[in-house]
């Protein structure tokens, strides 16, 4: 296996078993210096499962995982010197106020910087002074988020990070990723939510019960996704559109013609030219229409 | 010792800090409240007349004998089961408390992702409770003391001494066990019922095994035995004792800090 010493994360053939329960079968991807990588699927597809073995907090049942090249058996401490973690669980030490754990945080990373976790709190607007158990949830994930940027970190790994934030703190989470990549980091997102990811990711991949579906640029993603059409003719709509490649679903009503595309637009787009077209609507898709057509997908499968 | 190991270290002293108080001054309080009762058990000849009409096993095995006696009435009321079993159950449960019940609830999750290692995250908080014990322990011996000076119980300071840090010894003994069952298993349910059976066990090894000529030798198994086996109230005791209790806790710990490293954190 060839691997780039200074690629952030490279994951072969990564399966993780909990006794009968196989949690992750077999992941491959690689995650390129400087980008923001989506991890996206919903809850149990083994994205906090693949985390925890990346940290070395769980020992894969097989396969390889290298980050900057090392393996999180042996090097786990070298590892995480350089790569921050957001848990997706808000299980925090309850009895602390969020200035002792920041502070305990930052000791153990020897990178405790009292002016950037006072900027960091102002910001999200985190009273740090509270003990942790009297936070409210959108108060604790704040508290993770900040654990994990109070250092610079050259690979944060957020787990879920932004459940339970208002919409307001999510931009504002958002905005600092962004900043920590055009500071040169690489960022690993997972997210159950697209919308999320969609934003603000570079490449994504899709995981279902425990496997990749979908990978790529989301651009690519999006190429696989389900996008309905819309044609409305100066006459009647011609009979030949419901027999065209990656044309699903159509139905012709007089004037209206109306499809979903599967695959590329061209044929559709040939086999409309020449005709009389009054107009033409094809919706942009959501990943979330993506999704939902990979999973139907692979329950059919 | 560097800051990371100084703050792993500082990490379970804080968590525990509560939980370590109320173990201390709820001991203290036992042993002043009971050497209270010194005065007049010294003035009662009586209950030395009682205690002659129980059988002589029944009598060495609740630790009753020469109990009209300093050093017979603080064995028999105090150290020879209530103090030494509390001090076992407290390194029992605070032990659990920093490590399994910790790692079971998710909470260790986010020290382990620093970069520091697995063993040594599990170590500090090992070493913060038996900081912790030690604690207690200096509590209990300071109540000892005082209260022997305030009720005129005439007994020589070294026996006390030994007396109570053999007891902590005993604490944290249990303790190392507890950390050793929560490094492999991480299930706080399993680290308590094997801890406090040890415990137990180790009580009835030196309690009742004597009662019976066949189980006799194997008095010599329990962590009770090294601890209080030379009735150190009565006739102080030798330094080989403390080694026998702390060179195997911190192996036992060690142990526990190998098998944390190896297995997977328990998810929440």
């Amino acid at each position: 296996m060839e691997v780039v010493a200074e690629q952030p994360l490279v994951i072969q053939g990564l399966t993780k078993r909990y006794g009968k329960v196989q949690a992750v079968r077999g992941i491959d991807l690689a995650v390129r210096a400087g980008e923001v990588f989506g991890f996206v699927g919903p809850n149990g597809a083994g994205k906090s499962t693949t985390i925890r073995c990346i940290l070395d907090l769980l020992h894969p049942t097989s396969g390889k995982i290298r980050v900057f090249g090392l393996d999180p058996r042996r090097r786990g401490a070298d590892i995480r010197e350089r790569v921050a973690y957001v848990p997706g669980e808000l299980r925090l030490p309850e009895r602390l106020t969020g200035r002792q754990f920041l502070g305990s945080i930052g000791r153990l990373r020897r990178k405790f910087d009292r002016d950037r976790v006072a900027e960091l709190a102002n910001r999200f607007n985190l009273d740090l002074d509270r003990a942790i158990r009297h936070l409210s949830s959108g108060n604790r994930r704040k508290v993770t988020v900040l654990s994990a940027f109070l250092s610079d970190a050259d690979l944060l790994i957020l787990d879920e990070p932004t459940g339970g934030l208002d919409p307001l703190m999510q931009h504002e989470f958002i905005r600092l990723v962004r900043e920590r990549q055009a500071a040169g980091a690489t960022v690993f997102l997972s997210s159950h939510i697209l919308s999320e990811v969609q934003s603000v990711a570079d490449r994504l991949a899709v995981l279902r019960a425990g496997e990749i579906v979908a990978s790529g640029t989301v651009n690519e993603v999006r190429g696989l996704a389900r996008q309905r059409v819309e044609v409305w003719f100066e006459t009647d709509a011609p009979t030949g559109l419901t027999q065209i490649p990656d044309v699903g679903e159509a139905r012709i009503e007089g004037r209206r013609f109306t499809a979903v595309l599967t695959g590329s637009a061209r044929p559709l787009i040939d086999a409309l030219a020449g005709q009389p077209v009054e107009s033409i609507t094809i919706e942009e898709p959501d990943l979330e229409e993506a999704f939902l057509g990979l999973y139907q997908e692979a329950a059919t499968s | 010792m560097t800051g990371r190991a100084l703050e792993l270290l500082r990490i379970p002293l804080r968590m525990a800090r509560r939980a370590g108080l109320i173990w201390g001054l709820s001991l203290a309080a036992l042993v002043v409240l009971t050497v209270a009762f010194y005065p007049a058990f010294r003035d009662e000849p009586e209950l030395s007349g009682i205690i002659e009409s129980i059988p002589q096993p029944l009598v060495d095995a609740f630790g009753l004998s020469d109990f009209g006696t300093p050093a017979g009435f603080l064995r028999g009321n105090l150290y020879a089961v209530l103090v030494p079993l509390l001090m076992a159950v407290a390194g029992v449960i605070l032990m659990n408390g920093q490590t399994a019940v910790d790692e079971d609830a998710g909470r260790m999750e986010v020290y382990l992702a620093q970069p520091v290692r697995r063993w040594s995250v599990f170590l500090g908080r090992a070493a913060g409770i038996v900081g912790w014990l030690l604690v207690i322990g200096v509590v209990m011996l300071a109540a000892q003391l005082a209260s022997d000076a305030v009720f005129d119980v005439d007994i020589a300071t070294e026996r006390i001494v030994a007396t109570v840090v053999l007891c902590t010894l005993l604490g944290v003994f249990h303790g190392a066990v507890a950390a050793a069952v929560a490094g492999w298993t991480g299930r706080p349910g399993v680290v308590l019922g094997v801890g406090l059976a040890i415990a137990v066990a180790g009580y009835i090894a030196i309690a009742l095994f004597p009662i019976s000529d066949v189980l006799e030798p194997w008095r010599h198994a329990s962590p009770w035995d090294w601890a209080l086996g030379g009735d150190p109230l009565a006739s102080g005791t030798e330094a080989w004792r403390y080694l026998a209790l702390g060179l195997p806790s911190l192996a036992i710990i060690a142990l526990g800090a190998w098998g944390f490293g190896r297995r997977d954190v328990q998810a929440a």
